[in-house]
């Protein structure tokens, strides 16, 4: 089994009157909430914490994309990817990823990838999310109607971007260009490991599987909530005739790790609270315009999904009045002494079969001192009784053969001198 | 009314109810479709022959992947038109479907005899922007949809029960269908340049709109005004975005009347 770190980057200081006072977190989130020095600060600890993550023995570090919210402050994970390219190695760096229905051109990503898989050594994990509603529709304007056939033209043209050593001319629907030719090329050939992180859609699930991408759950609700998702995945498996090799699969959990339940209590229960209850407050306008989710899709599961939508108003309501004890009982969070957590993961991994696991053991605005504790505990104490899950299966989806390092010089002290007219190459 | 599926030689379907007899009216539907029991659609027929096409993609939206853009649409309308064999006919449009009938009428001006536009979608002005229609949770589209409660309430379906669970799917399917043909004409903002080409527009028009219109506020009807040549708009008052619907006694009396040469 795999283990990445996973950093939303939430700006850490909402109101304790949020909630009542905004009807969004995401598209049209008041900007006078934000503070750049905060951001500042924040930011510089949330990459120190990316290193430490890095530092003490996870296999890939994630950074994702979100615009004009306060959940999550990366508009560009690329550029967090570069800054954690020059200060970490080893260590995989899981774009999770570019939403490549917003770029014009999308070899602009193609470009941006290959860039950070030349500059880290070929350590580039390519994450092509659809993106959310929020981001994609309301606050980038693409029409749902289109938005996942753009999304499609333009990861076949990223990849065949990737993997035409000669010019070529691509006449797209939505894109046309006359002179493709991607300089650099990535490192990892023909292309680095694709992962699709995604909600429940049949179209995503087929899109993976005729193309051989990873397919990765980001659920905000635990791994029992989750199982009827990944049962899908497999099944559209089954019907694809591809094995069931766990390392296809990802999924994302709440983590909190400390002596015991009740320490877990005292230690994470703020954090966890402003995460469900300030970060993820987002207007119901804006969660499922119409188009987003596709005909098939609402027809696959349109009475659960009738059922979820009605649990899930509940829910927000109840989201005001939510306690640690919930967040147990619906298995949101998993947490408590490492012998509890490493059970639990366990469970998790017989029940969805996901051989890659994105763990989120900084969430709402907890602090760098509790980040970094929660982190060490659960890579010298959990990880290794996890380590040899699935070791039968071959990983195809992660990066193997790296560059050797080439870590950053120190910063040049010494006066430099003229160069002599010999030294010049 | 009665609905037929028409092929066009060019390959493409077209659903189209039809009914009544008296001049030829061609009926383009707002944000649900055809209803084949629509009491405007019932009440037009006792005066013209009404017919009514399904926009494409409100049945299947694959119908879409063929259109790419307003002008697309255009001609994909003007097919259909010359397929119904209308000629001198009055083109009444509402929603959605009166931002359709102004581009027809702007990209084919000698088609319609004149043109009636309800509520219509199709400009944007800053200083009053037409309202999100899709920030709003499909179960609270209507709240903003009506102006008046009473009619709001005769015209809904009563809602579906736990029994019903495969009835109310299907109609929030239809729905889902319907709203997401419409995001591909006006998302993010319901401007394709139509203001550009209304003064192609030559036939005699009426711009309606409800007085508490909260989708496009009844301010539009000038933007309309400034830039049609030979056009007369009203008002109606105690309506808002469905006010053929909510006043639908004015809303005939407006279309019935003779068009004062402009």
């Amino acid at each position: 089994m795999k283990f990445h770190f996973f950093h939303l980057m939430p700006y850490p200081d909402l109101p304790a009157d949020f909630r009542e006072k905004n009807r969004s977190v995401w598209v049209d989130v008041s900007s006078k909430l934000f503070d750049p020095a905060v951001g500042h600060r924040a930011y510089n600890d949330y990459l120190d914490e990316l290193e430490f993550a890095a530092s003490v023995g996870f296999d890939g570090i994630c950074v994702n994309e979100h615009h004009q919210n306060a959940y999550g402050m990366m508009p560009s994970p690329n550029l967090m990817a570069a800054a954690l390219a020059r200060r970490t190695s080893g260590v995989k760096l899981v774009l999770m990823g570019n939403s490549v229905a917003l770029y014009n051109p999308p070899t602009r990503v193609a470009e941006e990838m290959a860039m950070l898989d030349v500059l880290s050594g070929g350590r580039l994990v390519a994450g092509f999310p659809v993106g959310t509603p929020m981001d994609t529709t309301y606050c980038y304007g693409q029409s749902p109607a289109t938005l996942r056939e753009k999304y499609r033209e333009a990861v076949a043209l990223i990849l065949r971007a990737w993997a035409e050593p000669d010019v070529f001319s691509f006449n797209g629907k939505y894109t046309q260009l006359r002179y493709v030719n991607v300089w650099p090329r990535p490192v990892q050939k023909p292309r680095p490991p694709v992962w699709v992180p995604g909600g429940a859609s049949v179209e995503t699930w087929d899109l993976c599987l005729e193309n051989d991408f990873l397919y990765a759950n980001l659920s905000y609700f635990g791994y029992l909530e989750a199982q009827k998702i990944l049962d899908g995945f497999w099944r559209a498996a089954d019907r694809h005739k591809v094995e069931h090799n766990p390392y296809r699969a990802g999924f994302l959990q709440f983590i909190a790790v400390a002596d015991s339940d009740a320490e877990a209590e005292r230690i994470y229960t703020e954090p966890a609270l402003y995460f469900y209850q300030r970060a993820l407050h987002v207007h119901s306008g804006f969660v499922n315009p119409p188009g987003y989710t596709s005909v098939a899709t609402l027809r696959a599961g349109i009475e659960g999904q009738i059922a979820r939508i009605t649990k899930r108003a509940g829910a927000r309501a109840e989201l005001a009045t939510l306690t640690w004890k919930d967040l147990m009982n619906r298995g949101y969070i998993v947490a408590g002494s490492p012998a509890t957590v490493a059970d639990r993961i366990n469970d998790m991994a017989d029940k969805l079969n996901v051989g890659h696991l994105m763990v989120l053991l900084h969430f709402g605005n907890m602090s760098k001192e509790v980040t970094l504790y929660n982190t060490r505990r659960f890579a010298e104490e959990v990880i290794p009784r996890l380590r040899p899950r699935f070791s039968e299966w071959e990983d195809r989806w992660f990066p193997k053969d790296i560059l050797a390092p080439t870590p950053p010089s120190a910063l040049v002290t010494e006066p430099t001198r003229r160069p002599h007219a010999g030294d010049v190459a | 009314m009665n609905g037929e599926m028409l092929r066009l030689p060019n390959g493409r379907s077209w659903q189209v109810f039809s009914g009544g007899a008296g001049p030829d009216l061609l009926w383009l539907h707002g944000l649900r479709g055809v209803d084949p029991a629509d009491p405007m659609l019932a009440a037009l027929q006792k005066r013209y022959r009404v017919v009514a096409p399904v926009a494409p993609g409100f049945n299947d939206l694959d119908e879409l992947s063929k259109i790419d853009n307003i002008h697309e649409l255009a001609l994909d309308y003007d097919d259909l038109i010359e397929a119904l064999k209308l000629r001198d006919f009055a083109l009444v449009g509402h929603s959605f479907g009166a931002m359709i009938a102004a581009e027809i009428a702007a990209h084919f001006p000698r088609r319609p005899k004149r043109l009636i536009l309800i509520a219509p979608f199709g400009l944007w002005n800053e200083a009053y922007p037409v309202a999100d229609i899709f920030a709003i949770a499909y179960t609270q589209l209507d709240d903003i949809l009506w102006h008046d409660a009473k009619a709001r309430d005769a015209f809904a379906k009563p809602a579906a029960g736990e029994a019903d669970a495969k009835a109310a799917a299907d109609q929030m399917i239809n729905l889902a269908r319907s709203l997401t043909a419409v995001t591909k004409f006006v998302w993010p903002i319901p401007d394709r340049g139509l203001r550009r080409r209304l003064p192609r527009i030559v036939c005699p028009t009426l711009v309606l709109f409800g007085a508490e219109d909260a989708v496009i506020p009844a301010r539009y009807a000038e933007d309309f005004r400034a830039g049609i040549r030979n056009v007369q708009t009203a008002s109606v008052a105690r309506a808002g975005h469905m006010l053929p619907y909510e006043q639908p006694q004015q809303v005939l009396e407006l279309i019935g009347r003779e068009p004062v040469a402009g």
